[in-house]
């Protein structure tokens, strides 16, 4: 990662912008969501792997701002969605995609199947990703 | 399957608020996948590089690029420790989920 940061700073202009957006899985709730209400089943579980990803990179950044290749200014936090029509599709997704950064339990699967059952007929099922976007400038 | 990724458009408004992008900045989006992200911008800057190691994802940008975009956004395979572009090429990098 930080032979990506060295490589990053030398193709940017002097005072040119470095975003950093990436998601941030440990505590990612899977919700049933219809147009009046929303219900959480559960969390993922962030595999310790992916953990371990999301600091290394933390440190990384963290560097580069130390050694002074980029300066940060600005730095948020936002929700990034992701839906689908049923309980089913949702599992079907993650056990394929995403099977590199979290696991989910049996029971919150169970939860959401139960919940989207009842619910109203637009329910979908919903994972919710907290994304980090953050400014860093390349010194002038 | 029918999935739908960020309804609400977070991401692209975030983004906008963060990059400062405008008809002269010249983009390079590190881990541009597909495009998502790409075809949300690209209208709005001089010129997009996008790279991405995945060469599957790379064809389905190609592929998938509007055709006003042929001129603005190209795409590369390419490993981001090793960027086959010279010094000072561009104004905005974005490492798009790829840290």
């Amino acid at each position: 990662m930080v032979h990506a940061l060295s490589e990053i700073r030398r193709v940017l202009v002097r005072a040119g912008v470095l975003i950093d957006l990436r998601p941030l899985l440990e505590h990612a709730p899977i919700e049933v969501v219809s147009a009046h209400e929303t219900r959480r089943a559960g969390m993922v579980d962030q595999l310790p792997d992916d953990r371990a990803n999301d600091a290394a990179a933390n440190r990384v950044i963290a560097q580069a701002g130390e050694q002074n290749w980029f300066v940060k200014e600005r730095e948020e936090f936002f929700p990034f969605n992701y839906y689908w029509d049923s309980p089913k599709e949702t599992q079907a997704y993650a056990e394929t995609e995403w099977a590199n950064w979290f696991t989910v339990d049996e029971e919150v699967w169970r939860n959401a199947r139960s919940m989207w059952a009842v619910a109203n007929a637009d329910a979908r099922v919903r994972i919710q990703f907290k994304m980090l976007i953050a400014r860093w400038r390349k010194p002038a | 399957m029918t999935i739908e990724k960020d309804p609400e458009r977070n991401e692209i408004k975030f983004l906008n608020q963060f990059a400062d992008f405008a008809a002269s900045r010249r983009v390079l989006e590190i881990g541009c996948g597909d495009g998502r992200l790409t075809w949300r911008y690209a209208r709005s800057v001089r010129h997009v590089v996008g790279v991405e190691i995945e060469r599957d994802d790379l064809r389905v940008a190609t592929i998938d690029r509007p055709s006003d975009l042929a001129d603005k956004a190209v795409f590369t395979n390419a490993d981001s420790t090793q960027l086959p572009f010279s010094k000072e090429t561009f104004d905005i990098a974005i490492l798009s989920w790829s840290l």
